[in-house]
Order: C-alpha cells, then sequence, then structure tokens
C-alpha cells in the first residue's frame, strides 16, 4: 500500500516569489488543523531556518519552542524538502514532505507530496493524535462501509 | 499482520455470516458495550451471546477489555483495523494539505 500523498495547487506568483512565500511567511498564511496539531499545546506560529540543516519549528504563544523537523532540501525557487514529526510519535519517528515550485506560464505549479506514515505505528497515532471523537467517527464510517459491502456479497 | 488477507477475510465473512452477530457489531460501531447489555438488545439469552463473542473474538473483529474499577466486568469493542487507519491518515493529510495549498493561493492573491 502506498503511504504517501500528492496534492498540487497553481498560485498567481513566479516560483522565485511562491518559494519565498511559502517559506519566510508561512507563518502568516498557514491555517492550524485540529487533527495535525503539533503539540498538545494551542497552535503556535511557524518559521523555516533558511537553508539545509536549518529547523522547521512551532513557537507557542508563551515563546516555547517545538522543532517540527529539519530541512533536507533548500533550492529557492525550485525546491524545499523537511522532516515532519508531531510531539505524539516516537523519537524514531518521522515523515517527510517535499515541496516542488515549476513555472506554468506566469504562475507556478506548487506539489506537497507528503510521505512516511507507514513508519508511525497507526494504531498509537490514531489513539493518541486524533481528538476521540473524530476517531471514533472515522472508524465507524469505515465499519459502515465495511458492512455495507459485505452485506451487498452476502445478500 | 502474519495472517493472509484471503484468510483472515474468509474469517470476517463467516463470523459475520450470521445475523445476531451482524447486530453486535452494528452495536459495537456506536460505542463499546458490555456483555449483558448486548444480551439485553439482542434479546438472546447469556450463553447464546457469550458464543457469538467469542466467535467474533476469534475472528478479529471484536476485542474484549475490562474497566480499570473491576476486572469481572467484560466490555467488547471494535478492534481497530490497522490498515483503515493508515487510509485515515493518509485522507486527512491529503485534506491538510490541500486546505493549506488554499490559504497559500489566497496569501499570494493578497500581494499587491
Amino acid at each position: 500500500m502506498s503511504s504517501r500523498i500528492l496534492v498540487a495547487l497553481r498560485v498567481p506568483a513566479t516560483p522565485a516569489r511562491a518559494f519565498q512565500a511559502f517559506t519566510a511567511e508561512i507563518g502568516r498564511w498557514w491555517r492550524p488543523n485540529q487533527l495535525f496539531q503539533f503539540t498538545r499545546r494551542p497552535a503556535g506560529t511557524l518559521a523555516f531556518e533558511p537553508g539545509e540543516g536549518g529547523r522547521f519549528t512551532e513557537t507557542a504563544a508563551d515563546g516555547e519552542v517545538f522543532e517540527i523537523g529539519r530541512i533536507t532540501a533548500w533550492q529557492p525557487g525550485a525546491r524545499l524538502a523537511f522532516t515532519w514529526r508531531q510531539a505524539s510519535f516516537a523519537p524514531d519517528q518521522v515523515t517527510k514532505v517535499d515541496i516542488r515550485f515549476e513555472a506554468v506560464g506566469s504562475e507556478t505549479r506548487v506539489t506537497v507530496e507528503h510521505r512516511g506514515w507507514e513508519t508511525v505505528p497507526q494504531e498509537h497515532v490514531a489513539r493518541h493524535t486524533f481528538p476521540d471523537a473524530v476517531f471514533l467517527q472515522r472508524h465507524g464510517e469505515w465499519w459502515q462501509a465495511l458492512l455495507a459491502s459485505l452485506r451487498s456479497r452476502l445478500a | 499482520m502474519g495472517v493472509k488477507p484471503g484468510a483472515a477475510l474468509d474469517r470476517t465473512l463467516a463470523a459475520l455470516a450470521d445475523p445476531h452477530r451482524r447486530q453486535v457489531v452494528d452495536l459495537l460501531r456506536e460505542r463499546p458495550r458490555r456483555a449483558g447489555e448486548l444480551a439485553e438488545a439482542t434479546g438472546l439469552r447469556p450463553p447464546a451471546m457469550s458464543r457469538h463473542l467469542r466467535t467474533l473474538r476469534q475472528s478479529g473483529l471484536i476485542e474484549e477489555s475490562h474497566p480499570e474499577f473491576d476486572a469481572r466486568v467484560r466490555i467488547y469493542s471494535l478492534r481497530p483495523e490497522p490498515m483503515a487507519n493508515l487510509k485515515l491518515w493518509l485522507e486527512e493529510t491529503e485534506k491538510l494539505w490541500s486546505a493549506q495549498l488554499l490559504a497559500f493561493k489566497a496569501h499570494l492573491e493578497g500581494d499587491g
């Protein structure tokens, strides 16, 4: 089973401007997401330290810094790659994000690849990270679908 | 893992071939329940319910646990399916990035 996702969108900017806005301005456009909270604290502000080896961090309102990951590729106007961990992961568990910026006419196609979820024990992550209600609801939906398909096969 | 998917599916189908067992799975979809509750809801006698619960447990569909306050009480719940959890995460990860890219695009559109 493939465990990577690929999402792309065209944005109205040159690749150089898109890369700069993606990295330097992430604190202004990123929307905190309840399921992907990095720590149990209220969502803070994201930032990249420019250059390979730089840190990708979330800074809470009280100034505390959580290191989400490290930058593994920094090619302005072309590619950005970094590691991604949430506080609920075990120390050796990590996922990887790779972002590409390609010119399409006067615009830029931004492609996000996020992989490595199979390295994280799923039961652990789902139980510890998904808010219980969401997890139970989604789990219930899965069972509902399974039962519906079984019923049609048994009918 | 360790079990071939085909064999697991056969066991699942066999366990779900019985209407009472399907009813139990339906009830557990809502929330974990005690054996007594399940017997009452399905109108089965406790010994019959015990046999059905054993079959469902052996098929890997449900699991048994005890509340911390009383080891004599048995609570049954549906077992999380590992691949389903992975699929769930991939779906949610895809949604996350779709939303973030839209926010990023809106940010760039705000450029003067």
